[in-house]
């Protein structure tokens, strides 16, 4: 359990959200800015959803990250800690493909 | 979907945003009375958009606070366990839930909100000497007092009730859980509040992402609301960053705590009919 590994991590975690929320505030401000002028409805949909799924994807990409730090630390109590919870957002992941509206 | 409704959405996650980040509290308790009673959402629409701004306040907080030892990250994955399992569970459970039910939940934990909030008014942060911090405590150099404060978890077991509370509010309600979870944190569990403030404030996102997507495919995230929310949060939150430090947060508490009063009495009669 190194003090180093962990301030690593801290980095890598702190340059991965800025840039999700970033990246996911520039689409949405395009797709919002798009959808409201009414001038390519396909694009402004497209930009919208690709900004929600940037939003969606930024936490669990963050556990994804913890967990490779941690296994290269030997950590191994934390892995398992953070395996659990990415288990159960894959099972959140499968419920929500489950509960896909068509259309 | 017009301009105004746009503007209006914008506004109030700005609203949200900056008293969320005034008060280390994310938006939702006012996106969500907002877009449900005033915009006249749906709740689990309001409920739905609101966490999406949950995921990004967490994010821009955790990505400012990262690098300064405050985020306890073993903690947080620990809690974080407890807290996605009651977010999943209430997120698949509240597509059951009538609007009443849902109304009179809110009222509930908003009232239970305010009410913590006035019991802190005048609260204090007092630590103890720790000289080793154990697996899942931490250290971090305080600014303020210019020396490093050492802490060991105390009281696993309730701060992982609270946890799995929190993610149930925050799966069903759409406020982050914050607010439920740092009182404890810090007052029971032996974490100073600036780690216990920055430790939950990374956990609500993963914590939103437990739930929403389940909201999103079922429909309740409406793109160009969310779009809004998530835009008028980030503007908010970044200038209650920069108001941060100028306010009284004695005079903020109180001034919230009358807020979420009102909200939660709007909320009981609405959940009476």
């Amino acid at each position: 359990m190194s003090d180093a590994g962990i301030s690593r991590l801290e980095t890598h975690l702190g340059r991965l959200l800025r840039g999700g929320v970033l990246s996911s505030a520039g689409c949405l401000a395009a797709g919002l800015a798009l959808f409201l002028t009414r001038a390519a409805p396909s694009i402004a949909n497209a930009l919208l959803t690709a900004g929600l799924m940037i939003l969606m994807a930024t936490p669990i990409l963050r556990v994804v990250v913890s967990l490779v730090e941690y296994a290269r630390m030997r950590d191994w109590l934390f892995v398992t800690t953070t395996l659990v919870v990415l288990i159960v957002l894959f099972v959140t992941i499968g419920v929500a493909v489950h509960n896909v509206k068509p259309g | 979907m017009t301009l105004s409704v746009v503007i209006a959405v914008i506004a109030a996650g700005a609203v949200g945003g900056c008293l969320g980040s005034l008060l280390g509290l994310g938006g939702g308790v006012f996106l969500v009375p907002f877009l449900n009673v005033g915009l006249g959402f749906e709740f689990k629409v309001a409920a739905a958009v609101s966490l999406m701004t949950v995921i990004a306040t967490s994010s821009v907080v955790s990505a400012g606070t990262a690098g300064r030892q405050l985020i306890n990250l073993r903690l947080g994955m620990l809690l974080e366990i407890m807290s996605t399992i009651g977010g999943l569970t209430l997120g698949v459970l509240v597509e059951h839930m009538s609007e009443t039910l849902l109304n009179r939940l809110f009222a509930t934990v908003t009232a239970a909100i305010a009410v913590l909030m006035l019991s802190r008014l005048e609260r204090r942060n007092v630590l103890e000497a720790e000289a080793d911090p154990g697996p899942l405590g931490g250290r971090f150099y305080e600014s303020e007092s210019g020396r490093e404060v050492v802490y060991r978890v105390r009281r696993l077991p309730l701060a992982l009730c609270a946890s799995l509370v929190a993610g149930g509010v925050s799966g069903s309600l759409g406020i982050g859980g914050g607010i439920l979870k740092v009182p404890i944190l810090n007052a029971w569990c032996g974490v100073p509040m600036r780690a216990a403030a920055a430790t939950s404030a990374l956990m609500i996102g993963v914590t939103a992402v437990s739930s929403v997507p389940i909201q999103y495919a079922r429909g309740y995230v409406i793109p160009p609301v969310a779009a809004a929310a998530v835009l008028g949060v980030l503007l908010g939150s970044s200038a209650g960053f920069w108001f941060g430090g100028r306010a009284r947060a004695k005079w903020l508490k109180l001034l919230m705590a009358i807020v979420l009063g009102s909200v939660s009495l709007l909320y009981f009669v609405k959940g009476l009919r």
